[in-house]
Parts: structure tokens; C-alpha cells; sequence
């Protein structure tokens, strides 16, 4: 009795710590990947965090609003995605299609609360600072629905994630998407640095709540 | 850090803030079971907690109260963090409800794929009589729901098929269809949808694309529609052939979207461009073999082949086949009996090795009209080769990924193999935009052709189909000095295009084709499979060309060797039929007005009205040294043949939609519904329609419509990109090892109570 007690309390814990395993490794992967991408930028070629990994950062993505930054790793396959949200498509051209993906349990789960007019901003390789402002959410089955490149606007930002927020199930067809439109208003205001926007979040959450409120 | 700004945002953001609008709506009771289920563990947690803790309140203390103690107080805290942890669950549960209605097609509320409710079935039975050949193609659509159903289905045709019946099934009774001008056609069918009564209507939307509509299904029962058309076998280096197409590739649409409204996904994945202003109507939801019911999109196929002579083999290249033979008569059907509609079916036949037939004519007798078809193969011509400047340009766009793609780099990886030293070649690759190899066309050096084999092998399909610029590119002439041009006039230019021709802007193409040829001789060489076989041979046509199709890595070596000796071996040109009586009502009812040049062993055909079976028709034409060659063939001997009106026909309509091109006007509409009308045949202007006389479904049952998918092509991905997987088993391991961590302190102290 007590031996399958005991059994019972290991492989519970096991799956506690194997469980929580995802989200550690999310957030400490994120402080290595920052390295990563300065030293990407400084010396502009990709650069892997750790020698034997299989992707390497290519952006970083912020969003003011939520207050939260991450970088933003080549490919996803489940070990980019494991690490950090993973380009699917380039950031190659300054008007060039960037779709992200991420796992709605870490990296992506703020996205439940964008809302159309927040503001997102992503670096390149290069420095740059390129603003999006959000132009729609929408739900969309990934068996019935792909994404269609030619048809969207150039100067787009997709970011998907899986859906619904606070679903068990890892396999589901649901994806959340958020659209976003390049912003240069949104850029300019991006010159003066991240964290200044960071302060400023909270004025900025206000004056969306009355837009969307009309 | 990250996820400490995320748990204050959660409090920042009620879980009831404004729900994302256009959602997929689950219904309630999806959510109920979320509910039901997620909402076990908490609910039993305080309780089984509670309990524990008001026994061990009463326990006596002792050294074992310690433990105890500690246990509870580690219980209490895996109950707190079990509750935190599966609250959101059902908060998100109950929320969320007053999402949007779902606008997506073929999706429920529960984001479940729904199968269609139309059941599909096809039944090909073709037979083969001479050069002609007449199929039957009956669709049935079987409503498998309980609401009455109006079933739309898209689908492809044989290129130069002339459609001219359609009758409707209901049960036992068989209405017969007639053909309508188009937009009449529309209304008859319209009118008689919305009262009630059996209708069914087919439609041209290219040359090559057709749409069914079958009104007022009940429900439960099924409707078939019988649709005839007859289509020329195609004869070619002693080999003759014949398609039966199944599916559509789905196809690329140039321009910037129309419509600004969300899009719909409804009818398909494509909202009308700029370019492509009906793309909707030819761009049917493509989805995989798995996604419809196991007995949908299934097809019969039967050929009945008298080819008027005995036969060495019959063959085809896409599907194992067994064959019967009776006579003259050859019987053939699929191994496997019904064919999944995912590939086109080829079938191939061939006469023995000397007994190839160099002509043939055939007469019959309409409304007292006499039509002749007649069919001339040009001896072999000597061969004097020329040297060439070759351009090949490859279709790398995203509908070419899988299969189509390593098919297309084979064939020309084959093709550069036929370079000679002295010929000039280039490689243009394109998708969204064109790449060219060389900045101009290249010797063929061993240096050259070694970088173009690299060049090559690392091409990928991914992008768009963006031909225009290809085409231009490939059919510019370069700007020479008066040495070269001298050594490059009597250079044989020559263009080979691969692809599949997924595009939906055929005709401004084709207007490109032939305002940008100059010298050229575009080539086509279909790829996949379903590829748009309309677009691949009308490309030819008005590239001066040829057109051939690959169906597999291991068909590819025959058709693109044949291909590429033709290429090679000189072209007859100014071509000139002379009907006997020559009267002027003879020559401008013989078609193809213009004959193109004939390429080794290409025959020759003609049609005619008017002309009685005597005397001789006489052929011309001109050798590429200047040398003339003439053939002539007795008329006397025609055989008897069925159908040659309605070829006629449709070689009249089509030589009148190629007038209106070349001189960049509309088409003459009224005289192309005359006719079409006349002979009993579907054209863009005229469809057909057939309506029961009485009504069936009461007017207050509603009548849904179900736009049913053609199923993606074998061997092909997906043209655009799926959504990645993006979730991970985290939370449901945490919370199984919470719920597991619970139960065993819970059991743990039902023990220390019971034996203490």
C-alpha cells in the first residue's frame, strides 16, 4: 500500500516538475537569448546561443502595452519554439510579411490580451525599430484555413498562437491570430527608446480603452 | 521578467474583456463540458481537504501530530495551488460564449472539421470510337443530413471537351436538360430553387473549369447529374491519349484583392483580384483524401476503346489498370475499382510498331449538312539541325511543392543533357518574382551547364505565380551588335516553360504570349498531378509551340524525350489545306483557320462543313531549307463518324473567341450563343439547365448550401502555410501532478486515521 503510495507520489511529481520544466526553460532560455542577440547585432551574423543549438535569434519583438519583450528565434519546429517565439516567414525587406508563432503556455500567452490599436514593435538584426499597430484578432481553424501569403498587405505582422488560452489540450485545431499593420507613427515614437514606452503603457492602455468604448 | 508582467496584466484584463470579435463560436455545450470535466478537481479539493482537516483537528496529538501537522499544511497549499491554477480554466469556460458567429466554412462551433453533408460519387465511362471519344459523367450527390441541401461542386473537364447534354436523376425519373444562354440559365435555375422544385445547372468558367449546382436535395436521398461530353484523342508519335481529370490544383490569383469586407472563406480560399475578377468561382476549397467521408470523392472509370484497328498496348501511366480484350474492342478499369479523385486519369493506347496510322478521315451527316475530320501525319522530314538558344523557365511557386517540383527539376536536369556545344541556354526560375541564372544567355560549356545543374538541384517551391515577368523575361531579345546578330539570326530560339499552370489570369497570359513572342517557340511542359491543362496547351498554341505532359518521375523520360526531338528536328511551316471545290463557304468554314507549324510528329487536323466525301484534300507546306513538301489524302475513303458537329462547333466558337482576341475586342456573344445553341453545346455564354415541373420541398423547410472541396492533387503540399503546432503538454502536466500530489496526501492521511 505504501509502495504504490509512494509510487503514486513520484510519478505525480515527476509530472509537476516535467510540467513546470516548460515554463522554467521558457523564461531562462529568454536571458540567454538576449546575449545572443547582442552579440548577433554586433557583429550582424547569426549567432547561436549555445553552441549546439538548432536556431538562433533573428528579431525581438515588444509589446509595450503588456510591458513584455522577447526574442524572436529562426524556424518553428518545436525546439525554436521551446526557447522563444519562431519566424515562419523573413524579415528580410523593410515592408516584408513577418509571421511569428508561439506557444500559447509561455512565450505567447500575452496575446489574449491585444487588442486592436495596441501597439508592437520589433527589432531587426540591424537595430531598427519597426512599429505595428494591431489591426484585428481573429480565431481560425488551421485545418480548414491556411495562411495565404500573396493575399496579405505587405508591411504585415501575424503573430499566432494556439487557442484557446487556458485549453489542456496540446493537439487542438484552434489558432489565435493577431494582425497587425506597419505603424510609422508608432516608429517614431519608438526612437526615444523602449523603456520610455514601457512608462508610458499605462496612458497609452487608456487612451485605446475610450477608442475601442466608442 | 516576462511572466511576472503577465500574472498583473491577468488582473488588469478581466476574462470577461471584450471577446475577440469574428470568432469560430463554440456552442454552449462544448463548453459545459469543459466545465463538467475541468471543474472535478476543484470541487472535490476543499472537500476531501475540509474533511481531513476537521479529523485531524480531532486526532489526539502526539509525536506522529507533527507530521501530521505538516502534511496537512502541505496539502493546503497544493489545494490552493490547484485552485489557482484550474480556476481560469473554467473562468475561460464560462466566458466567451458571446463570441461573433463563426464565418468559417466547414468548421463547428466546436472548431471540428465538419465533413461536408453531400456525398460525392463520379462514374467516367468513356468510349472511344476512332479520334473521338464520348464520356458519360454522372455525379451523384448523396445528402447524408437531415435538412434539404443545394449542393455547389467546381470541377475540371478535359481542355477541348464540347459538353452537350445533361440530364437530371431523381429516383426514378430522368429530366432532361437543354441549354439556356447563360444568365437565362442562371434565373431558370434560381426560380426554381426557391420554389421548391428539383434543378440542376452547369456552368463554364474556363475552358477547363466547370461548376454543377443541384437545387433541393432531400433529405437523405440522392440526385445525379449526367453530363456528356465528347472530347478529340489526342495522337501523337504513334502513341494516342486521353485524360480523365479529377481534381484542380489550386490556383494562383495575380492582382491586389477586390473585396475589402473580411474575407469569407467561403465558397474557396480566393477572393477576387484585380486580375482574376471571378477567381471565387474557380477556386473550390482544396482539402486532403482523409478530410471527406471514406466514400466521397470516389470515382468509376471506364474506358471503351475501338481505335479502328488492333492494338500493341494499353496503358497508363498514373493508374494500374487491367484491360480487356474483345476484338477490336479494348475494355479497361482500374485495378483498384473506384479511383481516389485526387490524380487526373491518363490513358495511353499504342497500334503495333508499322501499323501507325499516317491519316485517317472521317464524314458524317447533320441536318443535311456534311462534316468532314480529317487527319494528316507529315512524313519525317531530313534533319538538318540548327543551333538553338534555349531558355528553360521553371514554375518554383508554392503550388509546385511536393512532388511537382523534384518532377520539374528531373525533366530539366533532362533537358539540359540535349545542349550542344555551339547552342546558347539560360535558366529562369520564378515565383513571385523571376531569377534568371545568367544576366544573358550562355554557350553551352561544360563550366555553363555544370553551374545551371547546381543552379538546379537547389531549387525550392515556395511564393507566388507571378508568370508575366518570367515571360517577358524569357521572350525578351537582347539587344545585339551587328556580328552577333548575324550569327544569332539563324539561331533557333526556343522556350521551355515548366509548370502547372495554377494560375487564374490565363487569357491576359495568353494576350502576353503572343504580343511578346517575336522568333520564339514556347513549349510546355505540364507538371503534376492536375495540372491546368488549358493553360498549358493554349500557351503552346500561341507560343507556336508544343505541348506535353509528365505524370511521374518514371513516366517523365518517354514524353520529354519525344519532346526535345521534336525540338530539335526542323518545324514545317506555312502550312496550306486545300479542300477540293474550293468554294469560299469551304474555306472559311475549315478549321483551324490557320494551321500552326507542325512539329515531328504531330499530325495535322482539319475540320470541315460543307464539303462532300469526294475528290482529295491536298496539304502544303514549307521545309525549314527552303524545300517545299505536299500530301494529299482521298476523301473517298472517309469512315463513318459520330460527334464531328459538335467538334466543329467548338473549333468555330473557339476560332471566334481567338478573332476577338487578336483584335483585342469583346467576343461576338450573340453569334457564339447561336451557335452553341444550335448545336446543343455549352460555351462561356450558354449553360445547361434542367428542371423538374413539380415542386418537392415545402417552402417553410430551409435549404442550405453546401459548397463541396476537391481534394488536394497527389503528391502536392498545400500551397500555403499551415498553421504551426503551438501549444505544449505543460499545463496538463502540472495539473495532473497537482491532482496526483493531492490525491496521494489525501490518502496518505485517510491511512495514518484508519490504522494509527
Amino acid at each position: 500500500m505504501s509502495r504504490s503510495l509512494l509510487l503514486l507520489i513520484t510519478s505525480s511529481a515527476m509530472l509537476l516538475v516535467f510540467g513546470l520544466w516548460v515554463p522554467i526553460k521558457a523564461v531562462v532560455a529568454q536571458e540567454l537569448l538576449e546575449i545572443a542577440w547582442a552579440e548577433s547585432q554586433a557583429r550582424q551574423t547569426e549567432s547561436r546561443p549555445w553552441p549546439w543549438a538548432d536556431t538562433w535569434p533573428v528579431a525581438k519583438l515588444s509589446m509595450p502595452e503588456l510591458g513584455g519583450s522577447m526574442i524572436v528565434l529562426a524556424g518553428v519546429h518545436g525546439e525554436s519554439l521551446a526557447f522563444g517565439p519562431g519566424q515562419m516567414m523573413g524579415v528580410s525587406g523593410p515592408d516584408s510579411t513577418v509571421v511569428i508563432a508561439g506557444h500559447r503556455d509561455t512565450h505567447f500567452r500575452p496575446l489574449e490580451h491585444l487588442e486592436p490599436g495596441n501597439e508592437l514593435q520589433l527589432q531587426r538584426r540591424d537595430g531598427r525599430w519597426q512599429g505595428y499597430r494591431v489591426s484585428a484578432t481573429r480565431i481560425v481553424d488551421s485545418r480548414s484555413e491556411f495562411i495565404d501569403t500573396h493575399q496579405l498587405p505587405a508591411g504585415t505582422l501575424l503573430l499566432v498562437t494556439c487557442y484557446p488560452f487556458d485549453s489542456m489540450d496540446a493537439g487542438g485545431p484552434l489558432r489565435y491570430v493577431v494582425e497587425a499593420r506597419i505603424d510609422d507613427a508608432a516608429r517614431v515614437a519608438n526612437i526615444e527608446g523602449v523603456h520610455s514606452q514601457v512608462r508610458l503603457s499605462p496612458a497609452v492602455l487608456d487612451e485605446i480603452d475610450t477608442v475601442a468604448g466608442l | 521578467m516576462m511572466f511576472s508582467s503577465l500574472s498583473s496584466q491577468h488582473s488588469a484584463f478581466p476574462f470577461a474583456a471584450n471577446p475577440p470579435t469574428r470568432a469560430a463560436a463554440a456552442p454552449p455545450e462544448t463548453r459545459c463540458e469543459y466545465v463538467r470535466v475541468r471543474s472535478a478537481p476543484p470541487s472535490m479539493a476543499p472537500h476531501g481537504f475540509g474533511r481531513g482537516f476537521s479529523r485531524s483537528r480531532g486526532l489526539s496529538a502526539g509525536c506522529s501530530g507533527r507530521v501530521r501537522r505538516f502534511m496537512e499544511g502541505v496539502s493546503l497549499w497544493m489545494a490552493m495551488l490547484l485552485v489557482l491554477f484550474v480556476q481560469p480554466l473554467y473562468a475561460e469556460a464560462n466566458t466567451g460564449n458571446e463570441d461573433s458567429a463563426g464565418t468559417l466554412h466547414f468548421v463547428d462551433g466546436k472548431g471540428q472539421w465538419q465533413e461536408p453533408a453531400l456525398v460525392l460519387g463520379s462514374e467516367f465511362d468513356v468510349r472511344v470510337s476512332g479520334l473521338i471519344a464520348d464520356s458519360k459523367l454522372v455525379r451523384t450527390f448523396k445528402n447524408t443530413s437531415d435538412d434539404w441541401r443545394e449542393g455547389v461542386f467546381v470541377f475540371p473537364l478535359p481542355e477541348k471537351a464540347s459538353v452537350y447534354g445533361l440530364t437530371m436523376k431523381v429516383g426514378e425519373r430522368t429530366i432532361v436538360g437543354e441549354v439556356q444562354p447563360r444568365a437565362e440559365a442562371k434565373k431558370t435555375y434560381e426560380t426554381a430553387r426557391d420554389a421548391g422544385r428539383h434543378a440542376a445547372k452547369v456552368e463554364q468558367q474556363r475552358p477547363n473549369v466547370f461548376t454543377t449546382r443541384v437545387a433541393n436535395i432531400p433529405p437523405g436521398a440522392e440526385v445525379s447529374v449526367e453530363l456528356s461530353y465528347q472530347q478529340l484523342v489526342s495522337y501523337r508519335d504513334g502513341v494516342f491519349e486521353l485524360t480523365a481529370p479529377t481534381t484542380l490544383t489550386p490556383r494562383y490569383m495575380p492582382g491586389e484583392p477586390l473585396a475589402v469586407a473580411p474575407q469569407q472563406w467561403q465558397g474557396g480560399w480566393a477572393v477576387p483580384t484585380t486580375e482574376v475578377l471571378d477567381a471565387d468561382a474557380i477556386s473550390p476549397f482544396t482539402v486532403d483524401v482523409a478530410d471527406v467521408a471514406a466514400d466521397s470523392h470516389r470515382a468509376s472509370v471506364t474506358f471503351t476503346i475501338d481505335a479502328g484497328l488492333l492494338l500493341a498496348q494499353v496503358f497508363s501511366p498514373s493508374h494500374a489498370v487491367a484491360t480487356q480484350q474483345d476484338g477490336q474492342v479494348v475494355t479497361v478499369e482500374p485495378q483498384a475499382g473506384d479511383i481516389v479523385m485526387n490524380q487526373d486519369f491518363v490513358i495511353r493506347w499504342q497500334p503495333f510498331a508499322g501499323q501507325e496510322p499516317g491519316a485517317a478521315v472521317f464524314h458524317q451527316q447533320w441536318e443535311g449538312e456534311d462534316y468532314l475530320l480529317a487527319m494528316l501525319v507529315p512524313g519525317r522530314a531530313g534533319k538538318a539541325r540548327l543551333p538553338r538558344e534555349l531558355t528553360f523557365v521553371i514554375d518554383t511557386s508554392g503550388s509546385m511543392a511536393g512532388e511537382s517540383i523534384r518532377q520539374a527539376r528531373e525533366a530539366l536536369q533532362l533537358g539540359l543533357e540535349t545542349l550542344l556545344p555551339g547552342d546558347r541556354f539560360n535558366v529562369i526560375q520564378f515565383n513571385s518574382q523571376p531569377h534568371a541564372l545568367f544576366m544573358q544567355p550562355e554557350m553551352a560549356t561544360a563550366n555553363h551547364l555544370a553551374r545551371a545543374r547546381q543552379y538546379v538541384s537547389r531549387l525550392k517551391a515556395d511564393g507566388g505565380t507571378e508568370m508575366a515577368p518570367a515571360l517577358a523575361l524569357a521572350l525578351q531579345g537582347q539587344g545585339k551588335t551587328a556580328g552577333e546578330q548575324a550569327d544569332e539570326s539563324t539561331r533557333v530560339r526556343q522556350v521551355v516553360f515548366m509548370t502547372d499552370g495554377a494560375v487564374g489570369n490565363e487569357s491576359a497570359l495568353f494576350d502576353q504570349i503572343r504580343r511578346q513572342l517575336g522568333d520564339h517557340r514556347l513549349f510546355t511542359v505540364a507538371i503534376g498531378s492536375a495540372p491546368n491543362r488549358h493553360f498549358m496547351r493554349e500557351a503552346a498554341r500561341w507560343g507556336r509551340g508544343s505541348y506535353t505532359s509528365v505524370q511521374d518521375l518514371a513516366d517523365m523520360s518517354g514524353p520529354l524525350a519525344r519532346l526535345f526531338a521534336a525540338m530539335e528536328a526542323p518545324v514545317m511551316t506555312d502550312i496550306q489545306v486545300t479542300w477540293p471545290g474550293q468554294s469560299g463557304a469551304a474555306m472559311e468554314d475549315s478549321f483551324p483557320q490557320r494551321s500552326g507549324d507542325l512539329f515531328q510528329g504531330e499530325p495535322l487536323l482539319q475540320v470541315v462543313r460543307g464539303v462532300p466525301p469526294a475528290g482529295a484534300l491536298s496539304v502544303s507546306g514549307r521545309l525549314p531549307g527552303g524545300g517545299n513538301w505536299q500530301q494529299s489524302l482521298d476523301l473517298q475513303q472517309a469512315a463513318s463518324g459520330t460527334g464531328l458537329n459538335r467538334y466543329w462547333a467548338r473549333e468555330k466558337i473557339d476560332s471566334l473567341l481567338d478573332d476577338a482576341r487578336i483584335e483585342g475586342q469583346e467576343p461576338d456573344k450573340e453569334r457564339i450563343t447561336e451557335l452553341a445553341v444550335a448545336h446543343n453545346l455549352m460555351s462561356p455564354y450558354t449553360s445547361f439547365v434542367a428542371v423538374d415541373k413539380t415542386p418537392v420541398r415545402a417552402s417553410e423547410s430551409a435549404l442550405l448550401q453546401d459548397n463541396l472541396p476537391t481534394l488536394l492533387p497527389a503528391g502536392s503540399q498545400p500551397g500555403m502555410v499551415r498553421y504551426p503546432q503551438t501549444a505544449t503538454f505543460a499545463p496538463l502536466m502540472i495539473a495532473l501532478g497537482l491532482l496526483g500530489l493531492m490525491l496521494s496526501a489525501a490518502i496518505a492521511l485517510l491511512q495514518r486515521r484508519a490504522y494509527p
